[in-house]
């Protein structure tokens, strides 16, 4: 009270409730800003930027060809231990994976088995819903992460979605035009 | 056949009354957390119904199917007395509360109040007075630390912010020379009480959100220090009855500064039917009571205590003086 009195003859300000009214004016003024809610699952979804880091997807060459050529090297940097890769030789005579398996449990997404990679083989892409109920479905196989979604194209957006609840619970997005959800935050 | 059919109105009146209250939290909650949303950018309930309509059905039935949980050292009988206690007053208070004059149903006039008491403020303070018992009892039976901290800091705070309350009023009802609400309106009908009593509206405001416990003065459950204050250890239906207890007060203190300040259902410049705009301006105040909820902090409660006796008690007596004054 005295603090507010000292501070330069602003005490007509303070007799008048000067400070309570102009926080009911923000608050006021808030309630017609835009809202940040994002509304996750069922309308609408966060679709990440390019460089977002999700789930792993192996990437095929022009013939639709396995990339990866087994080398084993991001087994080898991976941190957690969490790849494993077993080669072998097909009929035209080129090493391939015959097992390639990532620990998804144990996987930080740090992205080293992607720098690491010779063949630009192995990417993280942008799928981040594969919550499971058994840590034995986190550990996908090569089959799996073939058909696994690829890095964003036009990211950073919430786009709108659907909400699917059967047998396996999923967020589908229905529409590709998104708004940037950064527009919503107040800045001053 | 005459009296049967009056005591029959009276009836009607009082069952649509009741009805109204017990049903008026359904719409306020959602308003309450709708403006509590989007005053922090957020939606608020989405999901339930049209843009979260129905929310407030739904919590109601989470309620009535809850567990009614007593605690085992707990006052049985004054544990379920005390949701009763808190709930009954408010409801009883709407009796005297007119809102408006009359309207004319198949030709017979039907007058838009339970009874013209010509003592309805005094009746008022009264009896919403009794509802502090419901939250000491509350706070004390449930034998719980934060309960009854709530509950004393209730009572305290009940017994000091009424007597400015009680002196704020007295200035309108100078100027009316009538303690009967219907009095006080009719005598507003040129000019609003607001303009000769502003000092005696910011008190009896002021009071009201004490009275009726909510921010900045809800001292008595501040949920941050006390964890729900008297109804800590209420669950189900009877936590409910403390619920819609507070919403009423809220409707209350509403209704009476409007009643009392902001010239009941005279209109102004626009010709609406009164009881529109009477419902118009409640509605202004009930928004106003959830505006002031989201953007003030809460008070400490010695602070609350020097603003009670030493701001608005003599600032009301003044008020008296000066009206007095002027009067003579
Ligand atoms: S992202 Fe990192 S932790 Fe995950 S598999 Fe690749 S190298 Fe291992
Ligand atoms: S994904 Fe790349 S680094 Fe890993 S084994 Fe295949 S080619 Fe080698």
């Amino acid at each position: 009270m005295s603090r507010v009195l000292d501070s330069g003859g602003k005490w007509i300000g303070w007799a008048y409730f000067a400070d309570l009214g102009s926080a009911l004016a923000l608050t006021f003024s808030y309630m017609f800003s835009r809202t940040v809610t994002m509304q996750y699952p069922d309308k609408e979804k966060w679709l990440p930027y390019q460089r977002y880091r999700g789930h792993h997807f192996l990437k095929r060459d022009a013939e639709g060809e396995i990339k990866c050529v087994a080398c084993e090297l991001c087994a080898r940097i991976c941190p957690c231990y969490c790849i494993e890769v077993v080669p072998y030789e097909d009929d035209k005579g080129n090493r391939r994976p015959a097992k390639f398996e990532i620990d998804m449990s144990r996987c930080l997404f740090c992205g080293l088995c992607e720098d690491a990679c010779p063949a630009d083989a192995i990417a993280l892409g942008q799928q981040y819903e594969f919550s499971s109920f058994s840590s034995d479905d986190l550990v996908v196989g090569r089959d799996d992460l073939l058909a696994k979604p690829g890095k964003a194209v036009s990211g950073g957006a919430v786009v709108a979605a659907q909400f699917q609840a059967g047998q396996d619970v999923r967020v589908e997005a229905t529409g590709t035009q998104g708004y940037n959800w950064w527009r919503n935050i107040r800045r001053r | 056949m005459e009296l049967l059919v009056a005591l029959g109105l009276i009836a009607l009146k009082v069952a649509i009354l009741i009805a109204a209250l017990l049903l008026l939290p359904l719409p306020l909650t959602w308003l309450e957390r709708k403006v509590a949303g989007h005053m922090q950018q957020r939606m608020g309930p989405m999901r339930v119904g049209w843009h979260g309509l129905l929310q407030p059905v739904a919590d109601g039935i989470k309620l009535l199917t809850k567990e009614d949980h007593i605690p085992a050292d707990a006052d049985r009988l004054l544990f379920k007395l005390a949701p009763v206690l808190a709930l009954a007053p408010p409801f009883v208070v709407f009796v005297a509360i007119p809102f408006g004059e009359s309207v004319s149903v198949l030709g017979n006039e039907i007058t838009l109040y339970a009874s013209n008491m010509n003592v309805a403020l005094l009746f008022i303070l009264a009896v919403i007075g009794i509802e502090v018992y419901g939250v000491i009892f509350g706070g004390w039976a449930a034998n719980s630390k934060y309960a009854v901290l709530g509950s004393l800091r209730t009572c305290a705070q009940m017994i000091s912010y009424e007597i400015p309350m009680g002196f704020a009023v007295i200035g309108v009802v100078m100027l009316a020379q009538s303690m009967s609400l219907l009095d006080i309106v009719r005598a507003q009908s040129d000019v609003w009480f607001i303009v000769y009593q502003p000092i005696g509206f910011f008190v009896f405001f002021i009071a009201g959100l004490a009275e009726a416990q909510r921010i900045p003065f809800d001292l008595s459950e501040a949920e941050g220090d006390l964890g729900a204050g008297f109804h800590t250890e209420y669950s189900g239906i009877r936590f409910a009855f403390f619920m819609v207890s507070e919403y009423a007060i809220m409707l209350l203190i509403s209704v009476l500064s409007v009643v009392l300040f902001f010239g009941g259902w005279n209109g102004v410049l626009i010709p609406l039917p009164p009881i529109l705009w009477f419902l118009i301006k409640v509605a202004f105040f009930i928004y106003l009571f959830i505006w002031f909820r989201f953007t003030f902090p809460r008070y400490r409660y010695d602070q609350l205590m020097a603003i009670g006796w030493k701001v608005l008690l003599p600032l009301s007596l003044a008020n008296i003086i000066v009206t007095g004054i002027a009067f003579l």
